[in-house]
């Protein structure tokens, strides 16, 4: 259902999802926005959080071996980009990894649609900023919040106004004039294996796997043993130990590794789960120390190769 | 949940870390304010800080009795440290005991131990910078007057042209690296001096792969051309510097049609690299070990002062010299006077000047020259040392000829070590101490662009592990009657009478960006672009230097030249890296880079494990054939315990430095 507040009703509400969960929110520190406990949502940062909060639902390392009883956790002021994050990954982890979907189940996303489009940032490609799948979406609007609520949510704006939703609607047109997506329809069968851009990349790529880091939709790790526990910790298919057989990487070459995450993204999980792996959150290119340039995947024109 | 901002505890660059804690979780992230990375890390960073939660960490003080070690109280520890050398001191007097400090250890901890040993009366005291950068700050200061980077990171972007000798920077300080990456692309000239095929070598607009250690032949041979080319800076040679005669005669000799036979460059290679550098300006000069270690390290940096001195490179933002630091602290560790010829400041111990220390520290200060690294384990061989204290370093991986560390070692009557974990060194102690590591202390560590930079604690210590400035400062109230420090802050405000170039930054100001020095009434924002308008000499020299072959060649029976030096995954003796367990994964073992041309000729298949073989000793390791190192070369990492390729290295050393030659050795490999 569609609602809209005032600032002490969002507070109320607030009030009341606390009660059943811990709440966790954007908060800046700095100058640089994280994740950190909150007790109000005055304390919450409407900016973009510095880092897509991946580790609410995989964490950066953690023993496999047990699988705690995880704490509910509400997390306001994702942004969009990064909660569209967890429903791509959905389609690939959910019930298949129980870490993931123990903390999935007992986490509710709040997500704050961004009021202006950011530097850099496509998500208007990949369907948002206003998305169809979520907990609970907000919208400011000056003192007004308008909300829409899952079903499974919606018992925590129950006595609040009701709203038709077209500010969501109207703003999403709007936003989509001021950040046009971009075309990305058939990129799948459009990109090509032999292009010259994996080489120019890999000239430049230093391996450090920020790309994946900071990706919202990535979600590969590596498992070792560590005494008696068995770790898995976030991984970057960038690395040359990633998937490593007893014949090494089958993908010997930076290029081939780089070309890799970009087909994983475009090609292989498009065909197979008929969505892109990519949010249009620019992560990746704001933290590349050497300016590769994931919308250039993208907007290449491979025809002439 | 907690979000500390710190520094990354690897290379010098000094990134600017946000890590955000939950447990042992720990998540990393770049801080996007901060000038030296806005944000970017390498692989080290984002992967590399687990080695804090290993379970290998040191988490009581020890004391090795009877060939065991025995967990003991912190009291015990100290007490009998302390007993200890004191009565050595006693019996023998103060330069029969010796301190090694630590670069990746913070300014106040540094400054505390170089304070402890001078006050108990020897210059004895040490560190890593000895093997890395100790040619810079000697070099750098008898040409400019002041051993450290001219400009800043940031104004690097500013440059024309760079030029690259001696560091493989995408790999060694990555965010660097990528930064000279960016501006290539975007069509900034690239002149790359390495031996080896490094990632930026391959993108360079000329890569002179020359012969290791004949960089002076090299750079006056480049010189040579711009003179008779006369592109040579006049105005900057006549306004602001000496000596500009006397050097031009030392440099006749080296016409690139001379010197092709020394370095192996074509004489138009070199000429075209040479007019790049004088005539694309501002060109900005980066160098690292390739350039210091070597028995040459100080001439060579000279060398390439003198280079920046003739065409004016020096001043401007974009120009500039920048000396590569290795380690989180190197610049900040010398500052603080942890070497054995400087007091803090870089007042030499014979000077005058050290009056401004025994009046801050109330104390009459031994005025000799103490032991550099190099010469404390010769000493104790010999039995003129009969203690050691180390702080953080683990030189029976890190030191050259390490074999006679070993045999050295053994001739101790005491040896402490003070560490995080219990490597090949601390293993050989008689009393153990365990440390914090920098992401559980305060302090402040000052990156390789002179930033001060504050560290905040992210996590608490395991076990008993204690700040290494509270160990110091608890044996420093034992045996050298200071009163004893509250805080690192305490410390600090300290340095700050003790070096001018301090003053001005205090905790807070530093805070959250760190300030560049020097920092002062003159400067109170810090400095970024050193020698603006004068040089700390005056007027900075050239001087002349002339080359002259390494330590080692090549001969019928030791036919390849091996260099060795670190690779992208891991850092110094690998105590920390190779305890982060996706950047051991990515490089788990030692092995040899050979091209592919000797490899057929000695019937070597790549991962095949083979024989290195130097004058000075044999390790086993694996071969890794390669494009990346030419014909007649070899490179080995220097990370691995369980192949320690410093058995292979001599011990000749640069007379000036003391920096051993760890650039140039004579080998043979074999199946």
């Amino acid at each position: 259902m569609n609602y809209i507040l005032s600032k002490e009703e969002m507070e109320r509400v607030f009030a009341a999802i606390s009660v059943d969960f811990e709440s966790y929110g954007a908060v800046e520190k700095e100058g640089e926005v994280v994740f950190d406990r909150v007790h109000s949502l005055a304390e919450v940062s409407e900016n973009r959080s510095r880092y897509a909060p991946k580790e609410f639902l995989i964490r950066r390392n953690e023993n496999v071996l047990y699988l705690e009883e995880q704490q509910r956790k509400a997390v306001f002021g994702i942004k969009s980009c990064d909660l569209k994050g967890f429903y791509l990954m959905d389609k690939q982890v959910l019930n298949r990894d129980p870490f993931y979907t123990e903390r999935r189940n007992k986490t509710l996303f709040v997500n704050f649609v961004c009021n202006a489009p950011c530097e850099g940032g496509f998500c208007s490609s990949f369907g948002g900023p206003v998305l169809d799948e979520f907990d609970i979406q907000v919208l400011r609007e000056g003192n007004n919040y308008h909300v829409m609520a899952s079903d499974k949510y919606d018992k925590y704006f129950s006595g609040y106004r009701n709203d038709d939703g077209s500010y969501f609607s109207d703003f999403n047109r709007k936003f989509n004039t001021e950040m046009p997506p971009l075309e990305v329809d058939g990129l799948e069968n459009r990109i090509k294996w032999n292009s010259p851009i994996w080489k120019e990349f890999a000239s430049r790529c230093i391996s450090c796997g920020a790309c994946n880091y900071s990706c919202p939709t990535c979600y590969c790790f590596d498992l070792y043993d560590d005494g008696d526990e068995r770790k898995r910790e976030w991984d970057s298919c960038i690395l040359s130990g990633f998937t490593s057989s007893s014949a090494g990487n089958i993908r010997s070459g930076l290029d081939e590794r780089l070309r890799q995450r970009f087909y994983h993204k475009f090609v292989y999980f498009k065909k197979s789960k008929d969505e892109f792996l990519c949010t249009g959150c620019n992560r990746c290119v704001e933290d590349c120390p050497v300016g590769i340039d994931i919308k250039e995947v993208i907007t290449h024109d491979y025809s002439l190769e | 949940m907690v979000s500390v901002l710190t520094v990354c505890p690897y290379c010098g660059t000094g990134c600017q870390i946000v890590v955000n804690d939950e447990g042992t979780e720990e998540r990393v992230i770049g801080y996007s304010r901060s000038p030296v990375n806005e944000g970017k890390l390498c692989i080290k960073g984002y992967s590399g800080l687990s080695y804090n939660f290993s379970r290998d960490r040191l988490k009581y003080p020890m004391i090795n009795r009877d060939g065991e070690f025995v967990r003991v109280s912190w009291k015990e520890a100290l007490d009998e440290t302390a007993d200890r050398l004191l009565e050595i001191i006693n019996e023998y007097g103060p330069d029969s005991i010796a301190f090694q400090a630590s670069a990746k250890c913070t300014n106040e901890e540094n400054y505390l131990m170089q304070k402890i040993a001078r006050l108990v009366g020897t210059n004895n005291v040490d560190h890593c910078a000895r093997s890395c950068h100790s040619p810079t700050a000697l070099g750098l200061i008898t040409t400019l007057g002041a051993g450290a980077a001219t400009g800043s990171i940031e104004s690097l972007a500013a440059a024309r042209t760079y030029f690259v000798i001696g560091s493989n920077t995408t790999e060694q300080h990555p965010i660097i690296g990528t930064k000279l990456v960016t501006e290539r692309k975007k069509g900034k000239n690239l002149v790359v001096a390495d031996p080896r095929k490094t990632q930026l070598a391959e993108l360079a607009t000329i890569h002179l792969q020359f012969n290791p250690g004949t960089d002076i032949a090299l750079l006056n041979s480049m010189m040579y051309v711009i003179l008779e080319e006369h592109l040579e800076d006049e105005k900057f040679i006549s306004d602001r510097t000496e000596g500009f005669q006397e050097f031009r005669k030392a440099i006749d000799k080296h016409s690139p049609e001379i010197t092709e036979g020394i370095t192996g460059i074509r004489p138009e290679e070199l000429r075209r690299a040479a007019r790049l550098i004088a005539r694309d300006r501002p060109t900005s000069i980066l160098y690292a070990m390739g350039i210091t270690q070597h028995i040459h390290g100080t001439e060579n940096v000279m060398s390439v002062s003198n280079l920046a001195l003739l065409t004016g490179n020096i001043g401007v933002r974009g120009s500039g010299i920048f000396p590569l630091r290795g380690q989180n602290n190197v610049q900040g560790s010398s500052d603080m006077g942890v070497l054995s010829e400087w007091y803090p400041g870089y007042v030499p111990v014979d000077s005058p000047k050290v009056e401004r220390f025994e009046k801050l520290w109330n104390k009459r200060l031994p005025r000799n020259k103490g032991l550099a690294l190099s010469e404390m384990f010769d000493a104790a061989a010999e039995g003129r040392v009969k203690a050691i204290y180390v702080m953080g370093e683990n030189p029976l991986v890190t030191e050259a000829s390490v074999s006679d560390v070993e045999t050295a070692i053994h001739n101790l009557k005491l040896f402490v070590v003070q560490d995080i974990f219990m490597t090949l060194t601390a293993g050989e102690a008689d009393i153990v101490l365990p440390a914090s590591t920098s992401l559980e202390k305060e302090g402040t560590f000052t990156n390789t662009e002179r930033r001060i930079q504050k560290v905040n604690p992210v996590y608490p210590s395991p076990g008993e592990a204690k700040p290494d400035w509270w160990i110091l400062n608890e044996i420093g109230k034992r045996i050298s009657g200071i009163k004893g420090y509250e805080s690192p802050r305490d410390i600090f405000e300290e340095i700050r009478q003790a070096i001018p170039g301090y003053a001005g930054a205090t905790y807070d100001n530093i805070y959250p960006i760190g300030k560049q020095w020097p920092i002062n009434e003159e400067n109170p924002a810090g400095t970024e672009i050193l020698h603006t308008k004068t040089f700390p000499l005056g007027r900075a020299k050239f001087v002349p230097v002339v080359y002259a072959p390494p330590a080692e060649s090549v001969d019928e029976k030791y036919d390849m030249i091996m260099t060795t030096g670190r690779n992208y995954f891991h850092y110094h003796s690998g105590t920390m890296s190779r305890r982060a367990d996706i950047l051991e994964r990515e490089s788990p073992e030692p092995y040899v880079e050979i091209n592919a041309v000797d490899a057929k000729r000695l019937g070597i298949r790549n991962s095949q494990a083979v024989t290195v073989e130097s004058r000075h000793g044999t390790i086993r390791t694996k071969a890794r054939i390669t494009e990346k190192v030419p014909p007649g070369i070899v490179f080995v990492p220097f990370h691995y315990d369980e192949s320690r390729v410093n058995r292979l290295v001599g011990k000749q050393v640069d007379k000036l430095s003391k920096i051993p030659e760890f650039k140039v050795v004579a080998v043979r490999v074999f199946a």
